[in-house]
């Protein structure tokens, strides 16, 4: 007994360092910042309580409003396009060829590069006067060369298609840990039955891989949301607010602003759609856990 | 190998095609970082001679102060991650007891929970603590941040090592805290690489969290510093931006060449549990 209580302090103590510092810069902040968002307050003085006002005015904001509709035009992007293409790009990467290494490495190789060197390099190449207009004259397709990161209508989906360069590459390489769990001789076996091409994917691979699947578009969605370096780097939400997202609406009422209160309100609406995917998420995987 | 099915000709080629167009724009980064002036602003032109002018400006105090910082701050919040999660993990992964299960549950939820509230009041409670504009801070965020995930992947790993050892352990003698560190540990070790190689380039691209709690120039870490290299230098000559962007960007590639196998698997491991 006396040894027990003893081993028990023990542990606990092994536990104290990590819970410290979680609690502290983790969740002291976090519950702070759903009082804070309820009040009024500029970072300097006391915080003045104001009830639903911060999330109420979110919805009439159009940083917000616009940050969040952009931010769902590229979830729905990432399902509807990125996605499939992930899916297919692991599926012929998991066949076997002679450079398969290479174009693994050539397909991961972006995920490792930071964003800000990434809006470098695409920021130049995107110019009006930069390297995509100028491939675009030279193979005849002049009339549509845009300026695209300064244009209203192309600035959110330029950035969109800049995100695929990263997504693709980092979703395919789950898809593909998923193809390489799924045992050889469940095929096998259908392939005696008769199911042969499309058959084969439809009834043993898409169902095998659904948990992939399901961590895939949590990714996706919450990427869309919390995507914020792009845009700063790229056109700071602009022009107007047509590139903006929710993260950057949130950044921007926070730390140009000062409007702190509000911003947290603004942070929370995030949290929440963030959590939303979770629990829709964790769901959809329990489900799939019992049928399996 | 699992008997996979050959890809055809036809896939091979296209794949190939695809995968040099995902390279692309690594490879315009680097043929820029080298085009001198005259030419720099024709997009399609490749430099005739190595032209390394941008590097020598780069490369100067700012470059050097920034990549110091980026390596302390990097180094140091996966060392106390590691310090701390791993001894976490692995007594929660060994005790039953309410208490244990309660933190362990309660780490979990930071992996659904998103910080992006939680900055504004975090900045409040960084100047309260002495603590803003600090390197330290940066490391204590970082931890924070990866203490869910590591801490669930030590105690994973803990669960395959065999109780016996401890209990040898403890008939030697040997006190809890050596224990660990002498004989579970080490067995750990594949944890911590895992850890390493998914998380390292998390806090060196980090561009965020140096933005809003660092300030002073003398502290900032690498990507902030690009940023204001890149926008000081908007209406110059970009060259210069290209150069230090790849210098910034050489040891994270230089590591992936060197580590890919080791974290692609890790990174499967950490994205399917995470």
């Amino acid at each position: 007994m006396n040894l027990n209580r003893k081993q028990f302090m023990v542990s606990i103590l092994f536990l104290i360092p990590a819970a410290a510092i979680f609690i502290l810069f983790f969740y002291v902040p976090f519950l702070q910042s759903i009082y804070y968002s309820f009040t009024d307050w500029n970072g300097v003085g006391k915080p003045k309580f104001i009830g639903w006002a911060n999330y109420a005015h979110i919805w009439k904001d159009p940083h917000m409003t616009d940050g969040l509709w952009n931010s769902l035009k590229m979830a729905a992007f990432g399902l509807v396009v990125q996605n499939p293409l992930a899916l297919l790009a692991a599926v012929l990467l998991n066949r076997q060829f002679r450079t398969r290494s290479f174009i693994r490495t050539a397909f991961y190789l972006p995920v490792i590069i930071s964003l800000v060197v990434a809006s470098v390099v695409w920021g130049q190449m995107l110019q009006y006067d930069g390297f995509i207009n100028e491939v675009m004259i030279r193979i005849g397709l002049e009339s549509i060369t845009e300026d695209w990161l300064g244009n209203v209508w192309t600035s959110f989906p330029a950035i969109i298609l800049l995100t695929q360069w990263q997504a693709i590459g980092y979703c395919a390489i789950i898809y593909l840990a998923g193809l390489q769990a799924i045992p050889q001789d469940m095929y096998e076996a259908a392939e005696i039955e008769g199911a042969r091409g499309w058959s084969l994917f439809r009834f043993i691979t898409l169902p095998m891989l659904m948990p992939a699947v399901t961590i895939v578009l949590f990714l996706t969605v919450v990427g869309s949301l919390k995507l914020f370096d792009l845009p700063y780097i790229l056109t700071n939400g602009g022009p107007g607010t047509s590139s903006y997202t929710l993260f950057l609406a949130v950044y921007n009422a926070a730390f140009k602003d000062n409007n702190y209160g509000y911003a947290t309100a603004g942070g929370i609406v995030l949290a929440i759609f963030i959590v939303i995917v979770s629990i829709v998420q964790l769901s959809a995987t329990r489900r799939k856990e019992v049928e399996l | 190998m699992n008997g996979s099915k050959r890809a055809s000709f036809g896939t091979e080629v296209a794949l190939l095609f695809v995968s040099l167009l995902f390279l692309l724009p690594v490879l315009y980064l680097v043929i820029m970082s080298f085009k001198e002036p005259r030419i720099f602003y024709k997009p399609l032109q490749l430099p005739d001679r190595l032209y390394l002018d941008y590097y020598k400006q780069a490369l100067g105090v700012e470059f050097f102060r920034s990549l110091f910082n980026s390596l302390l701050v990097t180094v140091g919040g996966l060392a106390l991650t590691i310090f701390v999660a791993s001894m976490a993990g692995y007594v929660l992964a060994r005790r039953k007891e309410r208490t244990f299960q309660f933190f362990f549950y309660l780490f979990m939820s930071g992996m659904v929970i998103p910080t992006v509230g939680s900055l504004i009041p975090l900045f409040k409670l960084a100047t309260f603590l002495h603590l803003i504009n600090t390197r330290t801070l940066l490391v204590f965020l970082y931890t924070a941040g990866f203490i869910p995930f590591a801490s669930f992947l030590y105690s994973a790993f803990t669960k395959s090592i065999p109780r016996e050892l401890e209990e040898s352990a403890n008939i030697d003698g040997c006190g809890s805290l050596r224990m660990f560190w002498v004989i579970i540990f080490p067995l750990l070790l594949p944890a911590t690489g895992t850890f390493i190689l998914t998380n390292v380039y998390g806090i060196w691209n980090d561009f965020l969290t140096p933005l809003i709690f660092l300030n002073s120039p003398e502290k900032m870490t690498l990507m902030p510093t690009i940023v204001q290299f890149m926008f000081n230098k908007q209406s110059i000559n970009f060259g210069p931006v290209f150069a230090i962007s790849v210098l910034a960007m050489l040891p994270l590639l230089l590591l992936f060449v060197l580590t890919q196998k080791h974290m692609l698997r890790g990174l499967v491991m950490g994205s399917v549990k995470g």
